[in-house]
């Protein structure tokens, strides 16, 4: 038996396509909120979110959050907040790669009868926090203390995200000429949909002269390669979709979803040039037993400018060593070919590891939106997740009821 | 004041202390499998590749060259203020193993992917860390 291969796994996931639906989203206030922890920004996103569906609080049984990093089992203490006690509840570790994760671990929890109505979230005072003090703004580091590297790293100058992952964007200029323009293309488009998008952190147009003219932090990548630091969080409930049909909005269906984690490491293998959006998406893919032809519009974790293209890249939107020349095309924009990150993503609505990325999906497929933020004739929504050590990955794949 | 504009040293793991060690003596020495052979990066107990627990330190060449690199603008730790621009380099070693380090010696827009790179050593308070500058012909 070859454990590697998954795909009569895969096969029998497909019992899974559409069982569950996201019935209520809703997001926190997003931006700058001083003054509100980590939690009570999630419990917030939580509370709205129960109000969107038109439930009440004693109609959930599943918590699944994305506790922030200092938090010991962060998933007690929100129901607590919450006032409820859940059949199952737990909190996860895999980074940004978790929102949806959550999502998946709460499908199947549904489909085995261990929980009827899951809420699902992430929260995080990031800008407060890095703002509190001249010394936190100085050194912008969202990591406790206790998980930062003790070697390896800081006494080479070496820290924080933003190095990691340019070191991919550097590997694929160098392989496939990819250049700063094509990630420019990326930072322009998200802003013109923030634009639209009036709860969005980012209120000014950039230009691709305003985003050469942005200083550099570690190059390849200036400061509209990176996302922002915020305070927000957003949340969405699951429940079985023939319970979902006469709630207050909408239902949206559940139609797959994937993970993958190149464990073996970021620094590894070609991890840094081809992410595991490949195999998370292939899953995906199988579940809703769909292609990326078939997907309307794209929600792509957005941490840097450069993993939008390398995720559309693995997700075959197009070939590997095209994402340039694809998201240089318009493709992103709303009207474009594939409109991606259509309320602004993380480097221009605002940053909660995925969670608004999940909870704009959701929005597209509900068509409730006026005309100039919709994505016309929308019926499929890609979403991904990224994170932990660069590594860990997942894909949902949502549909218009 | 004086302790924050100091660089950071290692402050090794129990199992990465012989590569530390070795670095004090200027030598890059490598976890290396009794059993299977390979060398693997950063150091474990475990061979990663057959996971085989005989495991001891062997010397590598110290040659390799750069599989990616990225020059640091931004200062992220005070002792790092007026070295800007500088780069950190994921340096793949002709044995297999990518480590990180710095690439000097030149000019941060003289680096480029697949460039030949060989270790020098540079003392760091009491430790001796593994940098790399371009091969010498």
């Amino acid at each position: 038996m070859n454990i590697a291969d998954f795909s009569t796994d895969l096969e029998a996931a497909r019992e899974l396509r559409d069982y569950c639906s996201i019935v209520g989203t809703a997001t926190s206030r997003l931006g700058r909120v001083p003054g509100v922890s980590s939690l009570d920004l999630l419990v917030e996103a939580i509370r709205n979110t129960v109000e969107d569906a038109g439930l009440k609080a004693s109609d959930i049984d599943g918590v699944i959050c994305r506790g922030p990093d200092e938090s010991y089992s962060h998933h007690q203490v929100v129901a607590e907040r919450l006032g409820i006690n859940a059949r199952f509840s737990t909190t996860l570790t895999n980074g940004g790669a978790s929102q949806i994760l959550g999502i998946a671990i709460a499908t199947m929890a549904i489909r085995f009868g261990l929980a009827k109505t899951i809420v699902c979230g992430f929260g995080r005072d990031t800008w407060s926090r890095t703002h509190a003090t001249e010394e936190a703004r100085v050194r912008n580091e969202t990591r406790p203390a206790s998980q930062r590297p003790r070697e390896f790293g800081p006494e080479y100058g070496y820290f924080g995200a933003t190095a990691a992952h340019a070191f991919g964007a550097t590997r694929h200029m160098h392989l496939y000429g990819t250049t700063r323009d094509d990630f420019g293309a990326i930072a322009t488009a998200f802003r013109e949909h923030a634009l639209r998008n009036p709860d969005a952190q980012m209120k000014k147009p950039l230009s691709m002269e305003d985003y050469h003219a942005g200083r550099m932090i570690v190059a390849p990548f200036g400061m509209y390669d990176c996302s922002l630091r915020s305070d927000a969080a957003g949340a969405v409930i699951v429940t079985r979709s023939d319970r979902a049909k006469d709630m207050r909005r909408p239902p949206v269906l559940i139609k797959g979803f994937g993970t993958f984690n190149n464990t073996r490491g970021w620094f590894n293998d070609d991890n840094m040039v081809v992410t595991a959006a490949k195999q998370s998406g292939e899953a995906a893919y199988r579940m809703a037993g769909l292609g990326p032809s078939e997907v309307d519009t794209a929600q792509i974790y957005d941490c840097f400018t450069y993993m939008v293209l390398t995720q559309l890249e693995d997700y075959g939107f197009c070939k590997k060593g095209e994402g340039g020349a694809f998201v240089s095309s318009g493709a992103l924009r709303l009207g474009g070919a594939l409109p991606c990150n259509t309320s602004g993503g993380q480097l221009s609505e605002s940053h909660a590891e995925g969670m608004l990325q999940i909870v704009e999906g959701v929005r597209q497929m509900r068509h409730l939106y006026a005309p100039d933020r919709q994505v016309k004739d929308a019926e499929i929504a890609l979403i991904s997740g990224h994170g932990g050590n660069q590594v860990c990955h997942s894909t949902l794949i949502l549909g218009k009821a | 004041m004086s302790d924050v504009k100091q660089k950071p040293v290692p402050r090794p793991a129990p199992e990465s202390a012989p590569y530390w060690a070795a670095a004090r003596e200027r030598r890059l020495s490598l976890p290396k499998c009794e059993d299977c052979g390979q060398n693997w990066f950063p150091p474990s107990r475990t061979c990663p590749h057959c996971l085989s627990s005989r495991v001891t330190f062997a010397d590598v060449s110290g040659r390799g060259k750069v599989y990616s690199f990225v020059t640091f603008h931004r200062v992220y730790h005070p002792a790092f203020e007026g070295e800007t621009p500088y780069v950190v380099a994921l340096i793949e070693l002709e044995e297999g193993p990518r480590l990180l380090s710095n690439v000097i010696g030149l000019a941060p827009e003289d680096v480029r992917c697949e460039m030949p790179v060989e270790v020098v050593f540079e003392d760091v308070g009491d430790a001796t860390i593994p940098k790399f500058r371009p091969r010498q012909a």
